[in-house]
């Protein structure tokens, strides 16, 4: 501590003692040219006043003269949402670089230094370019599809329907966001927070909502990526707050307590023409979504084909990790104040948090409505419709989490991951759908 | 007057995206939940039937042997492995030390009984 101090104190000395050195050989070489009777009191007065212009000007430059509210709040919530990660462990590989990301965009500074992320040529600037052209998302997808087993979704293809239910939250928000007056592209960008997919957003958000389209009046559209992603990631790592209630609310006892039977075993086969096959039919439905698709179900061959571990491992390690460190940051750094906080930004929080509880109440009821149909074992415990918003795999998990504590030997993770995989597809279908509509 | 015209397109618009919208990614999720309950189990029976014909039974399966694989050759190969895995003595301690080692009493060694020792 001492130390620190000592290394403190000296560098803030050589700082204030530089413009006082500078300035000092400039006014002595004048003062020797001009005159030789300039005495030195005059000189030193120079000093003391140049000195104190150099600090004033330095002080200019510092953060503390730059800082507005807006900055400061931004830098508290950064702060949360550093402590959320850590002390409750809500998403803490998304909310910790996030949390950073938000304190280094809110960082004042005077513009013009190539210093803040929209200033075009700032090393964040170019780190943004990943997000702004939707360049991350699909690396992203292309990662989760390495890591991703979809053979309980094979075993039990009927929890795909619980997917597309929990689609709903996505055109419910799209439709509440052009009630608050929105327009088409930026409502549908809005919409996607329901998916609860952060890479999904962020890939529709760059394409419909980036600032630089144009709409058919004549005005650009807002850039909503910063507000948008926020909103999808902060609701993702909420999911464990957000959920149980509603699922609580819409289901009994004895709803909650139906034990389904354990998913069949899936032949290695199977796995492998999983991926081929729901590539080609769902990019030749929605082809729009082929970036995160094609990556998606490439990543997941790569790890059923058997043949390209490397790669798998690679995908679902090194290169989601470097993508996830470079999103995040630079996620949290577009928050910068001036563009953040508006009024858009809390009607799109408001329209986000509706939209996961929608999606949640969707594929609960859905899984409600689908149990009439079924019979005996087969019928379906309606917790997990809740994991078919995406938000992989923390919905599946909660559901797990809600399932042991009416039954402490009702295990549901397996059969909840159907249809949390499923909603990822979804998503990215109807990403896909809102982009060949409005893109 | 044609900003509240426009609103109200914009909404109904909405509407045709939210039913098409929903009613699309439903049946693309439908085909796909379809054909791995129906579809591919067809698809994988034709595969084997294409490839292997019928399942032979276990005992129909001709055993291929290596003319060249002789029982001297696994002899060989297992007493090497043997030796790799017990007979390793490379990797003895290198640090010395003399022990103290414990003087019993021993007729043996006594100086008493020895051979030139005449009683």
């Amino acid at each position: 501590m001492k130390k620190l101090l000592l290394i403190f104190g000296v560098l803030s000395l050589l700082i204030f003692m530089r413009p006082v050195f500078g300035l000092n050989s400039a006014s002595a070489n004048t003062a020797t040219i001009s005159s030789i009777v300039q005495t030195e009191e005059v000189e030193e007065e120079s000093f003391v006043h140049e000195a104190f212009d150099g600090i004033k000007q330095f002080y200019n430059y510092t953060g503390f003269a730059n800082a507005t509210g807006g900055n400061l709040l931004m830098i508290l919530i950064g702060i949360i949402f550093i402590y959320l990660g850590i002390k409750f462990d809500y998403e803490p590989l998304l909310l910790i670089p996030i949390g950073t990301g938000v304190i280094l965009g809110n960082i004042p500074f005077v513009a013009g230094n190539q210093t803040g992320i929209y200033e075009a040529g700032s090393v964040l600037n170019y780190l943004y370019f990943g997000v702004v052209k939707g360049i991350y998302p699909p690396l992203i997808f292309l990662g989760i599809g390495a890591m991703t087993d979809f053979s309980s979704l094979i075993a039990n293809p009927k929890l795909m329907l619980l997917g597309a239910a929990a689609q709903i939250g996505v055109f419910a928000t799209f439709l509440g966001a052009l009630y608050l007056g929105f327009n088409l592209p930026e409502a549908g960008a809005i919409g996607i927070i329901g998916g609860a997919d952060g890479p999904t957003a962020i890939f529709l958000s760059s394409k419909l909502a980036n600032g630089v389209n144009i709409l058919p009046d004549g005005t650009t559209v807002k850039n909503l990526i910063g507000p948008i992603a926020i909103a999808a990631y902060s609701y993702m790592a909420l999911v464990p707050v957000i959920q149980p209630p509603i699922m609580k609310l819409l289901t009994t006892k004895k709803e909650r307590l139906i034990r389904m039977k354990p998913p069949r075993a899936v032949t290695q086969k199977e796995k492998m023409i999983f991926p081929i096959v729901a590539l080609l039919l769902t990019t030749f439905i929605s082809p729009s979504a082929l970036p995160l698709l094609g990556m998606l179900f490439f990543g997941n061959l790569l790890k059923e084909s058997g043949r390209t571990e490397r790669l798998a491992d690679t995908a679902r390690t090194k290169l989601i990790d470097i993508v996830t460190i470079l999103l995040g940051v630079t996620v949290g750094a577009s928050t910068q104040a001036d563009i953040f906080i508006t009024k858009d930004s809390m009607m799109i929080f408001a329209l986000g948090a509706i939209s996961f509880v929608i999606a949640t109440m969707g594929g609960l009821l859905f899984a409600k409505f689908m149990n009439l149909f079924l019979k005996g074992d087969d019928k379906l415990n309606p917790l997990i419709g809740a994991a078919g918003v995406s938000a992989v795999p923390d919905s599946a998990r909660v559901v797990h989490a809600e399932g042991l504590k009416e039954d402490p030997h009702n295990y549901l993770l397996m059969h909840a991951m159907a249809p949390n995989v499923a909603g990822v597809i979804g998503s990215a279908i109807a990403a896909g759908i809102i982009l060949s509509f409005l893109g | 007057m044609i900003h509240t015209m426009l609103v109200i397109d914009q909404i109904s618009e909405g509407y045709v995206i939210l039913i098409t919208g929903l009613i699309i990614v439903f049946s693309a999720l439908l085909i796909l939940s379809l054909f791995f309950k129906f579809g591919l189990p067809v698809l994988l029976y034709i595969y084997k039937i294409i490839t292997k014909g019928p399942d032979k039974k276990i005992k129909d399966i001709p055993v291929k042997a290596d003319e060249k694989f002789t029982g001297e050759i696994a002899a060989a190969i297992s007493v090497a492995v043997h030796l790799y895995l017990h007979e390793q003595h490379d990797n003895e301690n290198a640090v010395l030390t003399i022990k103290q080692a414990r003087k019993l009493y021993s007729p043996w060694s006594s100086k008493i009984y020895g051979i030139q020792n005449r009683l």
